[in-house]
């Protein structure tokens, strides 16, 4: 039997559209071409940048770096049970990343205060103007993350119409939120 | 049923077949949209070379030599730049062309309009005009003509933001259409289009360094990922163009 002789495999896919992969490709690009800029200005005053990098407060970026992390394996297990067809357990997961989502955003916004009753900003030096582009850039993206993750929950709480797609798109984005900070905190906390 | 692009050769020859093509205006858009982007890359660029922009950590005086040494291509150039300013419009009206041919709301090609027409102001026109006043008259105050100098810069590189929501409409109608008029990956570029447009913000906070308005960051990357975006929107028109079918629903391939 010739069907059975050749069995018929699922056409791989990436999860979610594509589009939204091309999306993240572009954006990697475009942070991998800041992240070179701000290596090529540290070896430039490598004294510089290690004091002020010292001054950041590595407890809240960590524990921040700690809460994305969960937030996206809340957001995987969002993606499994939409799978399974588990919504109610798909939409506590949504629930979840949200939650620890407005803990991050909360937890940066603190330390942001804290640096700035230090009297660091922005122009304080080139670490800082880098250590706040970056950091705010990042706190851009994960804004634009919570209407992602409102799409999912619109999606998950539909009756009948739920499009699979459209969620996997969403987690995708979140995903890509967390990946870009844990190159931010690597680059901006960690690297000495 | 399937639907077949509409791209028939109509009868007569010369001018009279062209004027009878049904897409004739619509390539004569894009092709004075190409045309403004040429004038636009070569005055811009080129011919008055006010970008990429010089330094804004100059002193007065390498200022004022700047404004005497290209007093000629910043007059000239920028006289043919008020002739040609008003070709944007054919590129506006064919993104918002692009939007009516979606099955969203008109809405959102009405409110590109009035965004893009507006935001030519900041973003190209008073620089044009600010660096004109300065190279008039060479003899004019040293102080006033280097705040004519930073006033031309600002509005160009730093007031990019006008276009984020133009930007973003663009996208929403993209999402939404469900006559696949655009890819959704350009939806996404708008995104992306749109976040380099807040990049410029700290180009108002610095004079030197990457994150001022000549900064690798500010200028360089952003001009780069312009570039992208320009030439696929250009590229995505020209394919929609050729798709049009000029009936209600879904662009055939």
């Amino acid at each position: 039997m010739a069907l059975a002789a050749h069995p018929t495999h699922p056409q791989p896919r990436v999860p979610g559209q594509p589009d939204m992969w091309f999306f993240i490709l572009f954006e990697a690009f475009l942070f991998t071409s800041y992240f070179i800029v701000y290596m090529v200005c540290r070896v430039q005053d490598p004294a510089t940048f290690l004091q002020s990098q010292q001054l950041l407060s590595l407890p809240i970026g960590v524990f921040n770096t700690l809460i994305l992390l969960v937030s996206s394996w809340s957001m995987a297990r969002c993606v499994q049970a939409s799978r399974d067809h588990h919504y109610p357990a798909a939409l506590n997961g949504a629930y979840l990343t949200i939650a620890f989502g407005l803990c991050f955003a909360a937890l940066k916004v603190l330390e942001w205060t804290l640096e700035f009753d230090k009297g660091i900003g922005i122009t304080t030096n080139e670490y800082f103007s880098f250590y706040f582009f970056l950091t705010g850039m990042h706190f851009l993206h994960l804004l634009i993350g919570f209407i992602f993750l409102g799409i999912v929950v619109a999606q998950l709480r539909r009756g009948h119409q739920r499009s699979q797609t459209l969620v996997e798109t969403s987690a995708t984005y979140w995903h890509m939120v967390d990946f870009l900070w844990i190159n931010i905190f690597a680059l901006l906390y960690v690297v000495r | 049923m399937s639907v077949t692009a509409v791209d028939p050769a109509p009868a007569g020859g010369g001018l009279s077949r062209w004027r009878n093509h049904p897409k004739f205006e619509l390539w004569l858009a894009f092709w004075t949209m190409i045309v403004f982007y040429n004038f636009f890359f070569i005055l811009f660029f080129a011919y008055t070379r006010v970008q990429p922009p010089p330094e804004p950590a100059w002193a007065i005086p390498r200022v004022l030599e700047w404004f005497t040494s290209h007093r000629f291509n910043l007059l000239s150039g920028f006289a043919i730049v008020f002739l040609v300013t008003g070709l944007t419009g054919a590129a506006n009206a064919l993104i918002a062309y692009s939007m009516r041919r979606m099955s969203v709301s008109p809405a959102f090609a009405h409110a590109y309009l009035v965004i893009y027409a507006l935001s030519a102001v900041p973003g190209m026109l008073l620089t044009c005009i600010a660096i004109t006043v300065a190279a008039m008259r060479p003899e004019r105050d040293p102080q006033v003509i280097a705040w004519l100098y930073d006033f031309a810069f600002m509005a160009f590189d730093g007031t990019m933001g006008v276009f984020l929501i133009g930007s973003l409409v663009w996208m929403v109608a993209i999402l939404l259409d469900k006559n696949r008029v655009f890819p959704k990956w350009f939806a996404y570029l708008n995104l992306c289009n749109a976040l380099t447009e807040v990049v410029v913000a700290p180009a108002w906070m610095f004079t030197e360094g990457v994150f001022a308005w000549d900064g690798a960051i500010t200028w360089w990357i952003d001009v780069a990922v312009f570039m992208i975006y320009t030439t696929v929107f250009i590229t995505l028109l020209r394919n929609m163009i050729i798709r049009e079918d000029f009936s209600d629903g879904p662009l055939p391939d």
